[in-house]
């Protein structure tokens, strides 16, 4: 119930549009790592107590930095007063060392929230769907609808059942239904079998994907052909974070992954090239 | 309700100054420019889409990101510290190398309107003639030499700081094509007995100024932020420091256009700049506070500037702070 109250006060200080103004990062948070869990043998989730508020939205990410490793964005996984949860899997230089080097008790440095989060609604029919890391952000994004009222059905895929984690936590907030591709756990197959099946028996509002870019578009495309809002989270190499470098951006539409999103409306994952392979399905962009 | 009529009011305004007689465009040397704003180099200035989106913003014209012979990865992050009163880089030269940068300008000539500069850099003379040659091949309007990019060994300054190979530079430059040549300079070398053998050389216009060398600690992990250690800094910090090598710089050549780069945040700032002598201004790190708008903000305030002055051309105040 208190969770729940000061969940409530969070939300109220998140604005409700979909651009937070710019915050100055004078300085790095630092934040000390007060539990670590192996969800996988690849992924690890690490909780984090932060010395003060930053009141992220969901979809929004940080960049942590090692001094003299280097610096990685991270999706919020969870947040509430002072505490952060972060899913990192083991895939470059930084992520391993955080695997290797990083302990309970060790301190980090963050930056303030970066970047665009989901649109938020309450008291709406929505679907959640994901597949590995990606799940990160749909969990906090979850965790804040639930408490705005939304009814939750969440897809989450994986390869084969030694990578399958977050069920539990999903299931606390949502009706989660599990996808493997070898059929070791849950539906044999993909999330996007599970989402054809779902979408065929309800109507939802919005869906909120993240993951590969492959799953996205597929996700998209069964989405806007029912015409449903969905929003997708992107991924790109990031580096100053502010969107001037340019690194992260988008081909061909010049959209910046660090500043315009990551959170982008899912009808441009059509416009962008990986998508334009057509199958021959009529695809309408309007909603 | 109330919101909304303030946003009519707001564009009533714009279409009053539009109509009036403002004439906000300027010129670099044989470029016209609808407005004085210039997309500094380094900044998105990497592929043709985010050309187009700046130029799409309302800029006055574009500088590309410093395009080398071969693609650079760049630094390892942290590439980019706020420091709140400025800010830090060293992103290490990141861009896609001139054969793919090629194809890119191309596009963006096809279908941008506006000016584009190329930065070019190099660590040899071969070097830079082999990225002009290809870069006017595709169609660039003007080259700009990074003469002080300050964190790259074997570039940038190093390049700047030797001035007879500067020299070469430039001449071979302007031998190769009649296109207008700019020189992007940092505080660290605005001698102005320098600039003049520049200028003998044939240099066509001074950008100025580059970021200024600088260094940031973190003092709870004891080590530097940058991955590179030392980095520029640009911002609102360095706007003085700008104004004064413009104001030199146009003391010293009446003649020569500066673009005058270095903090500018707002209207005011490039209202600054202009009457210190600068004929456009370059846009760059503001881009992370105001985001692509800035460029609409600042021409709309150079209007307002002017109508509240009663000035009818840019040119009627470019330097005039040096006609007292």
């Amino acid at each position: 119930m208190n969770d729940k109250s000061s969940m409530k006060k969070q939300l109220n200080n998140m604005a409700r549009s979909m651009r937070p103004p710019y915050k100055v990062q004078s300085r790095y948070i630092v934040g000390e790592v007060c539990r670590i869990r192996q969800l996988t043998p690849t992924i690890k989730e690490y909780t984090m107590e932060l010395k003060e508020e930053i009141n992220p939205y969901p979809g929004q990410f940080t960049m942590l930095w090692i001094p003299n490793i280097g610096e990685i964005p991270l999706s919020f996984a969870d947040y509430s007063s002072h505490t952060v949860k972060f899913i990192i899997s083991k895939v470059g230089t930084v992520t391993t060392y955080v695997h290797q080097n990083i302990i309970v008790g060790s301190r980090v440095l963050l930056r303030r929230p970066l970047g665009n989060g989901f649109t938020l609604c309450s008291s709406k029919n929505c679907v959640l769907i994901g597949g590995g890391y990606g799940l990160a952000p749909l969990y906090y994004l979850g965790k804040v609808l639930s408490m705005n009222n939304c009814k939750l059905k969440t897809l989450i895929g994986f390869k084969n059942s030694s990578q399958v984690f977050y069920v539990e936590e999903f299931s606390e907030i949502s009706d989660t239904y599990v996808s493997t591709e070898d059929g070791g756990k849950g539906f044999k197959g993909t999330v996007i079998d599970i989402l054809k099946n779902v979408l065929r028996e309800e109507t939802y509002d919005i869906v909120y994907a993240c993951g590969k870019e492959e799953m996205l578009t597929k996700v998209v495309r069964e989405c806007l052909v029912k015409r449903i809002k969905v929003e997708v989270s992107l991924e790109r190499i990031i580096k100053c974070g502010l969107g001037i470098c340019g690194s992260c951006s988008i081909e061909p539409l010049g959209l910046r992954v660090c500043r315009d999103g990551p959170v982008f409306d899912g009808s441009l994952l059509l416009l962008t090239g990986q998508s334009l392979e057509n199958d021959g399905e009529q695809i309408c962009i309007k909603h | 309700m109330y919101k909304a009529l303030n946003n009519l009011d707001h564009f009533l305004e714009i279409d009053f100054h539009e109509n009036s007689l403002i004439d906000i465009s300027t010129s670099l040397s044989k470029l016209s420019l609808r407005n004085p704003t210039v997309l500094a180099s380094g900044i998105l200035g990497s592929s043709y889409s985010l050309l187009k989106r700046v130029a799409d913003a309302g800029a006055g014209a574009l500088t590309t990101k410093t395009i080398t012979k071969n693609p650079r990865e760049g630094y390892v992050n942290p590439v980019f510290v706020d420091l709140g009163y400025g800010y830090l880089n060293a992103i290490g030269l990141r861009n896609p190398g001139v054969d793919d940068f090629s194809r890119e300008l191309s596009k963006a000539k096809k279908y941008i309107q506006i000016p584009i500069i190329t930065s070019i850099g190099g660590s040899s003379l071969e070097e830079f003639i082999y990225v002009a040659e290809k870069m006017i091949e595709s169609g660039s309007d003007a080259l700009e030499i990074n003469l002080s990019c300050a964190h790259v060994e074997g570039y940038g300054l190093d390049v700047g700081s030797d001035v007879k190979l500067t020299q070469e530079i430039i001449k071979h430059l302007k031998s190769i094509s009649s296109k207008p040549v700019f020189a992007k300079i940092s505080l660290h070398q605005s001698k102005l007995e320098v600039l003049e053998k520049y200028v003998d050389a044939g240099l066509d216009g001074i950008s100025a100024i580059n970021t200024v060398k600088g260094l940031v600690v973190n003092i709870d992990t004891l080590s530097p932020i940058l991955s590179n250690i030392l980095g520029g800094l640009s911002g609102p910090c360095i706007k003085p420091i700008a104004l004064a090598v413009v104001y030199e710089i146009y003391r010293e050549f009446p003649d020569i256009p500066i673009i005058g780069v270095g903090g500018i945040q707002s209207s005011e700032d490039a209202v600054e700049m202009i009457l210190a002598g600068a004929s456009a201004v370059g846009i760059g790190s503001a881009i992370v506070r105001k985001d692509l708008k800035i460029f609409m903000e600042i021409t709309r305030g150079l209007k307002r500037f002017m109508l509240d002055k009663g000035f009818k051309s840019i040119r009627e105040f470019i330097g005039y702070i040096h006609r007292r």
